[in-house]
């Protein structure tokens, strides 16, 4: 068996060791010209250059494009208006009315997202929440539930939403069952408030496991000699949860609002091929309109697109930087314990 | 109050018994130490009585109730665990009051238990702060505070000591025990530390393997050990015990030794199991014990010497003073025939 493994072993590490022993020359060479630091340049700079060519660029070239007009592709063809788009973004007449507003459209979609963000993640905490509550005390087959919580985590959004348009459509599987036990089918994506709340449902089913799990583990990290002592103590159980549980799940529990509000801020895909934003505008958020304005609408603009984007980034580092903050703090924390 | 009587305790996790019938009387007011080996299940005998486990059969009674159905709450009693299980996120006032606060009790009421604990305790400058920012040792009396503050009919502790130093284990042992005078109540003390068990307790209940070997006070757990398994277990360092065949007053070893019995009991012929305890020889040329000196532990006042007996016979000795002994020569020591403990073949004492 260990000879088997050895030989395998041995298959795989050969060429590794050959082409090691290759590279030695070169790499001590290049260790005594340029000193430790180079050393350290020449291993971070693969990395470096996807992360500048793939992420630091595009940011500096969206910046860059909020700062033009045009339809032009391509930056050095498009016409520079300074801040001129975001102001068309932000300019209203009358800011108590939203149909004032020169881009009616991207505030729509902000009041959306703003609404959405708000019950979306305080349903999805607390379902989060309940589940892991469950999941902790259910013992038995504990790694059955959390696979099946942990299931739609593991679907591409897109399929997400195909699956619940496929229930929810018209002529889908909830309505079918409906008119089988002799009700009337609803447009469940045809009405506004369903609309909205089916969108706020369905991202909270796909997402519900991966918080569920993080609180999960926040719970499992609670010794259970303080349920112990509290039970001594004849401490009830809604006591408990509110003066043990929730506290020592706290850091766990703001972990996962921060990750929760930054995934819900960035809302588009479950919910786009969902709704597709309708009926109407009931469902538009803000990904979708800027996707909209910089690549799917007639009159494509995606000078306006980026200044939309770079407004949502802003709000996006804002969360993140909250989240690294809270990070960094849990880590204090447990190093004082 | 407080007197705790178990009645054929038995507790089964599926196939494995863990507890194999427990019937004992704990006294109101009485310090027991439940010692034995670890797996001997003193911990999950100590969990029945405070209710967190219920057993498979058998019935427990506080001052003559049965509280077997009751849930822990409703036991009166109160338990240090050997975590101390502080709550992390609250200061060591929130810590004491949480229990109290449980049951309603009003605040002047609660704030003068706390002041009248942490006196009594002296953490009294530690109220306000949290469990994270105390050493192990102040841990430690705040989770007994906490235990006080609740006037419990009895204390359960669970090997509360196991996670201090060696210095502060002493100390707190000395201070638990001088608690136990003060408050007078009734408390259960588990522990695998023999010493601890010697040093703490009014009486000693010995368990092995989910049975109860022998209940009694340290002194006559020392003297008279009622078996095999106390005799090793109590006492440090361990008992010599040796077996060979009883004869004429002597028991005939392997080596060849004959070792004398104690006088003035009938010992069967056949195989015996002789206990001498290792402080319990003397040098004494040509005596009956001949062993070769394996190793010398000197403690100063005292020196313990590990031997070969020959015939797979090994040899403890605690010596007086500075013995000048070498590895490799052969001493020769003797006994009082009457400090000797005899087993028969079922490992029960014949004498």
């Amino acid at each position: 068996m260990t000879g088997v493994k050895g030989m395998l072993g041995a298959v795989v590490t050969a060429p590794l060791v050959a082409l090691a022993r290759v590279l030695e020359v070169p790499l001590r060479l290049w260790q005594r010209l340029t000193g430790q630091g180079g050393m350290v340049a020449f291993f971070l700079l693969p990395n470096m250059a996807i992360f500048t060519l793939f992420v630091l660029l595009p940011l500096v070239i969206n910046i860059a494009y909020s700062m033009t007009t045009g339809a032009a592709l391509f930056l050095p063809e498009r016409t520079y208006v300074g801040a001129a788009q975001y102001e068309r973004l932000l300019r209203c007449t009358d800011y108590t009315n939203l149909m004032t507003c020169q881009e009616d459209q991207f505030w729509i979609a902000l009041r959306n997202t703003g609404t959405f963000v708000v019950l979306q993640v305080t349903l999805l905490i607390v379902a989060a929440t309940i589940t892991a509550l469950i999941l902790n005390r259910a013992l038995r087959a504990l790694s059955f539930w959390r696979a099946v919580f942990f299931f739609p985590v593991l679907l591409s959004p897109v399929v997400v939403g195909l699956i619940w348009r496929w229930i929810l459509d018209r002529n889908g599987v909830l309505n079918a069952a409906l008119v089988g036990m002799g009700m009337d089918p609803v447009n469940w994506l045809l009405e506004r408030n369903y609309a909205f709340s089916a969108a706020i449902g369905v991202t909270i089913w796909a997402h519900l496991g991966f918080f569920a799990l993080i609180l999960l583990a926040g719970l499992q990290a609670i010794p259970r000699d303080l349920y112990e002592a509290a039970e001594m103590d004849g401490t009830k159980p809604a006591r408990v949860f509110w003066r043990i549980t929730l506290p020592l799940l706290m850091p766990n529990m703001l972990v996962v609002i921060v990750l929760a509000l930054i995934r819900a801020v960035q809302v588009f895909d479950e919910a786009y091929v969902l709704t597709g934003g309708g009926p109407g505008t009931a469902t538009l958020f803000l990904t979708q309109y800027i996707y909209e304005v910089g690549f799917a609408s007639l009159l494509k603009n995606p000078g306006l697109a980026a200044a939309a984007s770079i407004l949502m980034g802003g709000v996006l580092i804002v969360l993140t930087l909250l989240q690294l903050a809270l990070g960094k703090r849990n880590e204090r924390k447990g190093r004082l314990k | 109050m407080g007197r705790i009587q178990l009645h054929d305790i038995r507790k089964s996790f599926g196939a494995v018994d863990v507890l194999k019938g427990i019937d004992l009387t704990i006294n109101e007011g009485e310090l027991v130490v439940f010692v034995g080996p670890s797996g001997c299940g003193k911990s999950t005998l100590l969990r029945m009585i405070a209710g967190l486990d219920k057993p498979s059969s058998g019935r427990i009674e506080i001052d003559g109730v049965d509280v077997t159905p009751r849930s822990a709450a409703d036991r009166g009693l109160a338990m240090v665990f050997q975590s101390y299980a502080l709550y992390p996120h609250m200061t060591v006032r929130a810590n004491m009051a949480f229990g109290l606060q449980n049951t309603n009790m009003p605040k002047p009421e609660i704030d003068a238990r706390i002041s009248e604990a942490a006196r009594m305790l002296e953490i009294e400058p530690l109220l306000d702060r949290r469990p994270g920012q105390l050493s192990g040792g102040q841990r430690q009396r705040v989770a007994i505070g906490r235990a006080i503050v609740r006037r419990p009919t009895a204390f359960l502790l669970d090997e509360p000591l196991s996670n201090l130093d060696a210095e502060l284990r002493v100390s707190m042992r000395a201070e638990l025990s001088a608690l136990h005078d003060r408050l007078g109540a009734t408390m259960i003390h588990v522990t695998h530390d023999q010493v601890e068990a010697m040093t703490m307790a009014d009486r000693i209940v010995v368990l092995r393997a989910g049975k109860v070997e022998q209940v009694d006070t340290p002194l006559n757990l020392f003297n008279r050990p009622a078996n095999l398994f106390v005799a090793g277990f109590i006492g440090a360092p361990g008992m010599n015990l040796w077996a060979g065949q009883a004869k004429d007053g002597a028991v005939q070893l392997d080596s060849g030794a004959r070792l004398p019995l104690p006088s003035g009991v009938t010992v069967p012929e056949g195989s015996v199991t002789l206990g001498i305890r290792p402080q319990h020889l003397r040098p004494m040329a040509g005596g009956p014990v001949r062993a070769e000196v394996r190793l010398i532990e000197a403690l100063g006042p005292e020196s313990v010497v590990h031997g070969d007996m020959g015939a797979g016979g090994t040899l403890l000795a605690v010596l007086a003073g500075q013995p000048d002994l070498a590895r490799g020569t052969v001493i020769e020591l003797g006994y009082d025939p009457q400090m000797a403990h005899v087993f028969g073949a079922d490992g029960q004492r014949l004498a």
